[in-house]
């Protein structure tokens, strides 16, 4: 059983008979059981998979209506709800919470008979770029399981990396999609803002986070977003595509696009390998037709203190929820005082969540927040009117997804202002709403470098035809685990 | 500069027991300095754009029946306070 496929080989596969949702299922939860110990992925694995797998085979051979997954395995980042399982968002907060409800594109994905293999690990609450801060522990990157996978959705991208299960859904509030997809190799989608459904997602900074799919192959982002994608009346953010189908037409090409390489985000701090692919991935474009030039957004370089500062305020309100009264874990009332016991229960957030909450209180306090919130606040109008104004232009911008190579756990730890500029070419998109992907792109020393493109609001569609334009270009070796 | 003070605030707002509000004063000052950079973008005089929601995005707003009966469960109770059940196992 091959289970390195993308998603619409697996549909094609169970759909012609030649393999049975049943034994991939099977195969793959015993690769999780083989790899995992080294690589901690997964939060916990859906014992149920196999049946639920067997009850869409005997759909398919029944000749039942059979939804358009035929029974892939999916993994979903701990941070979305599943009805009656565990959402943990790696906090011991939420060790023992179990969802009342699906989030949106739970319900979709079950329509369409998608069987969630597990869930996946991430940074406490989505917050933080390596995976470091789950609770649980880091998980690993399987080019080298020495080094972080990126994150927050750094068990999505494991997962699907290292061949534990065929697609993921994660999330991207300041590039926690393409990050990890960056560093472990695989496609990292965030669509334009309010085109997927955020309810049931656990909210970290409800303005700018969006929903996004990891997948082997940009043709399986554009699958999953066919099937996630659309208003819903439970998100009132959500924007309608008409059900737009953007797989159709992928294979367009880029002929005559204009492509604008954002001079900000190719500065001095890059790693000579990740620009040197970025030059690369630029020629490869031009060969294929595209005019590239460079283009200014000079509000890139102020673009992560806003970014923090807006994502640390809301972040301070959305987690204000946590009281260890309706959500928690178990901590007994008695003896203390009603504030006192709450500020005891929130203890128990990790150190990272802590900081973030300390700063979401200070920036929008009074006498602060016309220095920092609201200069935030404003950085982002006007960085949004630069990339506007730059759509005019180009149809499409380019950057290194990630302005350095995966590196060590444990390296950068400590140091949580050089953590935060490794976001600088991925806040953009998020503060701006509009949609960019990470194309696995090239190897240096053993480890993963992706590239980003990104495209004016709803213009996903387009996003996608290039980036897999670019994705026929490139041929990469395979996953050493 | 941020102050041991300002730290203790802070936390209270936020209602986080700190132990050691030094230990936070040096993390937020690092980050905050960082975030000095926001006053030279010279975005003073730029209109911060707020996100539009279309009315007709809003679902409808109609009374929809809940039968369980939520009082059955409050059954921790001390004098006069009730405790909510836990969302959990």
């Amino acid at each position: 059983m091959n289970l390195k496929i993308s998603a619409l080989e697996f549909v094609q596969e169970v759909k012609n008979g030649n393999i049975s949702a049943e034994d991939f299922v099977a195969k793959t939860l015993e690769r999780i059981q083989s790899v995992d110990d080294k690589l901690h992925a997964f939060l916990s694995v859906n014992e149920e998979a196999v049946d639920k797998a067997q009850e869409i085979d005997k759909k398919v051979k029944s000749g039942d209506k059979v939804g358009a997954c035929f029974g892939m395995p999916i993994s979903i980042k701990d941070n979305m709800c599943i009805k009656d399982s565990k959402t943990t968002c790696a906090s011991k907060m939420l060790e023992d919470f179990v969802a009342p409800y699906d989030a949106t594109v739970i319900t979709k994905l079950k329509e369409q008979d998608a069987v969630f293999i597990g869930k996946v690990n991430l940074d406490e609450f989505a917050m933080g770029l390596t995976t470091e801060f789950s609770a649980f522990g880091p998980s690993k990157n399987p080019w080298n399981t020495e080094y972080v996978p990126g994150g927050s959705s750094g068990g999505s991208a494991v997962s699907v990396s290292a061949f534990e299960c065929i697609a993921s859904l994660g999330s991207d509030t300041g590039g926690s999609v393409r990050n990890p997809a960056s560093f472990c190799s695989t496609v990292g989608y965030k669509p334009t803002y309010g085109l997927i459904s955020r309810y049931g997602l656990i909210s970290y900074s409800n303005s700018i986070e969006q929903i996004g799919p990891l997948t082997r192959t940009v043709k399986d982002a554009a699958f999953m977003l066919n099937i996630i994608s659309g208003l819903d009346i439970n998100d009132n953010t959500t924007l309608d595509d008409k059900n737009e189908d953007y797989l159709s037409e992928i294979d367009s090409g880029i002929e005559g696009k204009k492509i604008g390489i954002i001079k900000e985000m190719i500065g001095d701090s890059i790693d000579p390998a990740v620009l040197s692919a970025t030059k690369d991935a630029i020629a490869k474009l031009e060969s294929l037709g595209a005019i590239c030039e460079e283009v200014s957004l000079d509000m890139v370089q102020y673009s992560v203190a806003a970014y923090y500062t807006i994502t640390a305020t809301e972040a301070g309100s959305n987690l204000a929820r946590y009281d260890n009264l309706r959500y928690g874990y178990d901590f007994p009332v008695e003896g203390y005082e009603f504030n006192s016991y709450i500020s005891k229960a929130r203890k128990n957030f990790g150190p990272e969540v802590i900081r973030r909450m300390i700063i979401g209180g200070f920036v929008p306090s009074a006498g602060k927040a016309g220095k920092y919130f609201l200069k935030a606040m404003k950085v982002k109008s006007k960085l949004t009117k630069e990339i506007d104004e730059a759509f005019k232009k180009y149809d499409l911008l380019i950057a290194p997804t990630v302005p350095i190579l995966p590196f060590k756990i444990g390296e950068k730890i400590d140091d949580p202002v050089s953590l935060f500029l490794i976001d600088i070419n991925t806040v953009t998109a998020n503060l701006t709403g509009k949609p960019a992907i990470s194309i696995p792109f090239a190897i240096s020393n053993g480890l993963p470098i992706g590239i980003q493109l990104l495209a004016d609001s709803m213009n996903d569609k387009l996003l996608l035809q290039a980036a897999h334009a670019l994705e026929q270009t490139v041929k990469l070796p395979e996953v050493p685990i | 500069m941020v102050t041991e003070e300002e730290i203790e605030h802070v936390a209270k707002l936020m209602r986080i027991e700190i132990d050691d509000h030094k230990e936070f004063v040096d993390k937020v000052q690092a980050m905050i300095d960082y975030f000095d950079v926001l006053d030279s973008a010279g975005v003073e005089s730029e209109e911060i754009s707020m996100h539009e929601i279309p009315i007709s995005n809003l679902r409808e707003d109609k009374h929809i029946p809940f039968n369980e009966k939520l009082i059955d469960k409050l059954n921790n109770y001390k004098g006069t306070y009730v405790r909510a059940p836990k969302m959990s196992t």
